[in-house]
């Protein structure tokens, strides 16, 4: 087929973009040129900067996925709530009387407004203060004003309670909601990535606490780009870290990348990281956690072969397709700190319009680390990621390029390369389950992220 | 005029003069220099704001103790400094055009607590805690958008050689989701 039978540009870089051909960029025609380019392991640049694949990715991405909603430890008592987002819509996340964790709309069902406008807290009803319509926080509807005057006997309020999330599901203390009311159960949803999920959740048998609030901030970038990065990456940090390598805060290694697995759960578009330590690098084991945290993990990691792993693990990336990625790197409070502290942020990257999203970054560490180290782990994590991190601030500078040039008049035409690693034979020797590569020079887990991605574009 | 009123002058001179002088070398990025303003032993924080209704006595809300966008001490400082002097720091390399624009400065006198947010067990006979209004304009790129984040500060001010230096400073953000795509930049 020639170019303009398929509807795409020249993509062989020797003339100028786009110039002479007739584009369709209507969102099936980027659909299908997606599909010719993705087996050769490429992408149209139109998918991180279009209205219309921004609206179907909400209709057939977000509304079709168990999306992550918070943490256990931040609604500990009963009437505990914290205010998420699914999409754009706002969500009451609160634990019940009965201990139960439930997702409610927070939408009166009397004309629409909020009920809940506290972002977090404790409550025992919600009452709507536009006209005082009150709910339990259970959601059912208790209170209507003046009922008898107003309505007669014609209101049924056990038909008008919140509506509720049919799914909500947790995993080792994750949240997840989700819109679909017919997709599968969490436990199928994430599949075999639990087992890398283990890594991050099961080490202490006190569990893991987020701390606070999370960071909040709006990036103009598409979410694929902020997730890409987190789930098979490593390629990036020598040039885009490249102040912190200066600074003898990231290794200067090219070849850092190289002692590490790359995992990824075909079908499912999750994946993860497992970078160890380079032969005479002398960096401590399990992220240079305490050795009676390491201990500990021994007895409440599920099984041997996932303690040896992170045991083995000195930077762990893990993203749960679509939207929440995790990371768990060996880092230094400060220069002038001896020694390393680990920390651990798990992020959202919720798309708010084409090319832009609203990023929410927590803190967490295990409840059982003393407070001393809690503090600086917190440091670990403030002066490497988050909004204000040495490290996530070159990368967010660095998106919103990318993400402005996917959207230009022949810069929509272009196409992005993920071929790196597409020879690369699976690791069979690896302990865990997914497809295993021995490196991270490679682009697989993007391919397998962009396989899914498509397919649920396409259903 | 009475001795109080000249004294009060006086400190609201000086204290006024310091800010803006730190303003400007923020403002122009020489920030080896603003570091020469601050104590081996600072504390400079931007708590996370959450939107929260009143429960206590005040109706400044939702400034959380536990969570911060910055929390930082001396090396963490020079660190982030440093780090935009390689010249590969690409958050502000090409610089962003950056305006503090400071007012309502209130400058307590000794002894008089004016800031519930900052440790006051600190608090030296020479040292002065003020508080002031603060816009950030950044500008950055080849567009005309830009971003503009409103703060109080709530700052401990140390004499030391007959200047000041800042000790402590709290940045209360007017933000809940920040508006800018990265904090690489001082308060
Ligand atoms: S909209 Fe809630 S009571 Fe009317
Ligand atoms: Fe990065």
């Amino acid at each position: 087929m020639t170019a303009t039978e398929t509807g795409h540009a020249s993509t062989n870089g020797q003339g100028p973009p786009g110039a002479g051909h007739v584009i369709d960029h209507s969102t099936q025609a980027i659909l299908d040129r997606m599909a010719e380019l993705h087996p050769t392991g490429q992408a149209p640049a139109a998918i991180f900067n279009d209205r219309g694949i921004f609206e179907l990715e909400r209709e057939k991405v977000f509304a079709k996925s168990w999306l992550y909603l918070g943490h256990e430890s931040e609604i500990p008592e009963p009437g505990d709530y914290v205010l998420r987002y699914l999409i754009d819509d706002p969500f009451i996340v609160i634990r019940s009387e009965d201990g139960e964790i439930e997702a409610m709309h927070n939408h009166c069902r009397h004309r629409g407004m909020q009920v809940c406008r506290s972002e977090m807290g404790n409550a025992s009803h919600f009452r709507c203060p536009y006209h005082g319509w009150t709910y339990k926080n259970d959601g059912s509807l208790v209170g209507v004003p003046v009922q008898k005057a107003a309505y007669g006997d014609t209101l049924d309020k056990s038909e008008l309670g919140l509506l509720k999330l049919a799914n909500v599901d947790t995993y080792n203390g994750m949240i997840f909601g989700s819109l679909d009311d017919d997709i599968v159960p969490l436990d199928e949803w994430l599949g075999d990535i639990r087992w890398y999920l283990d890594l991050f959740t099961t080490r202490s048998p006190g569990g893991l606490q987020v701390v606070g609030a999370p960071q909040r901030w709006i990036v103009d970038v598409d979410w694929k780009i902020a997730g890409e990065n987190f789930i098979g990456d490593s390629y990036h940090t020598l040039m885009t870290h490249r102040s912190m390598v200066e600074l003898g805060q990231a290794p200067s290694d090219p070849k850092y990348a190289m002692y590490g697995e790359q995992i990824h759960v075909p079908g499912k578009g999750h994946g993860a990281m497992c970078i160890g330590a380079p032969p005479g690098s002398g960096l401590p084991p399990m992220f240079g956690y305490p050795d009676d945290f390491i201990e500990r993990a021994r007895e409440s990691i599920p099984t041997p072969e996932q303690y040896e792993v992170a045991k083995e693990t000195r930077i762990g990336l893990c993203t749960v397709f679509p939207s929440l990625s995790i990371h768990n790197p060996i880092r230094r409070p400060d220069t002038e700190y001896e020694g390393s502290i680990p920390m651990m942020t798990w992020r959202t990257w919720n798309p708010i319009g084409p090319g832009k999203i609203s990023i929410s970054s927590w803190f967490l560490v295990e409840k059982d680390l003393s407070e001393e180290f809690k503090q600086l782990s917190s440091w670990s994590y403030l002066r490497s990621f988050g909004i204000s991190g040495t490290f996530e601030q070159d990368d967010t500078e660095i998106w919103t390029h990318i993400a402005r040039n996917a959207g230009t008049f022949t810069g929509r035409n272009q196409t992005v390369n993920y071929q790196m690693g597409m020879e690369l034979e699976p690791d069979e020797d690896w302990p865990g389950p997914g497809v295993a590569q021995p490196v991270n020079f490679t682009d697989a887990n993007l391919r397998n992220f962009y396989s899914r991605w498509l397919e649920m574009m396409t259903a | 005029m009475s001795d109080d009123v000249d004294a009060a002058m006086r400190r609201q001179y000086e204290v006024e003069q310091f800010l803006v002088h730190e303003a400007e070398l923020l403002d122009e990025s020489r920030l080896e220099e603003w570091l020469g303003l601050v104590t081996d032993d600072v504390v400079y924080q931007v708590p996370v704001r959450i939107n929260r209704e009143q429960t206590g006595e005040t109706r400044v809300t939702g400034v959380r103790t536990d969570s911060f966008h910055l929390d930082e001490n001396r090396a963490s400082l020079q660190m982030r400094v440093d780090r935009v002097a390689t010249g590969f720091a690409w958050a502000e390399e090409p610089p962003s055009r950056l305006r503090h624009v400071i007012g309502n400065v209130r400058v307590a006198a000794p002894g008089e607590a004016v800031s519930e947010h900052l440790d006051l067990d600190a608090l030296g006979d020479d040292d002065l805690v003020v508080r002031s209004n603060l816009l950030v304009f950044r500008s950055r790129g080849d567009r005309p958008e830009h971003d503009l984040l409103a703060a109080e500060r709530h700052d401990l001010l140390r004499r030391v050689d007959g200047g000041f230096r800042l000790a402590r400073r709290l940045v209360v953000l007017d933000s809940t989701v920040v508006p800018t795509l990265n904090l690489a930049f001082f308060f």
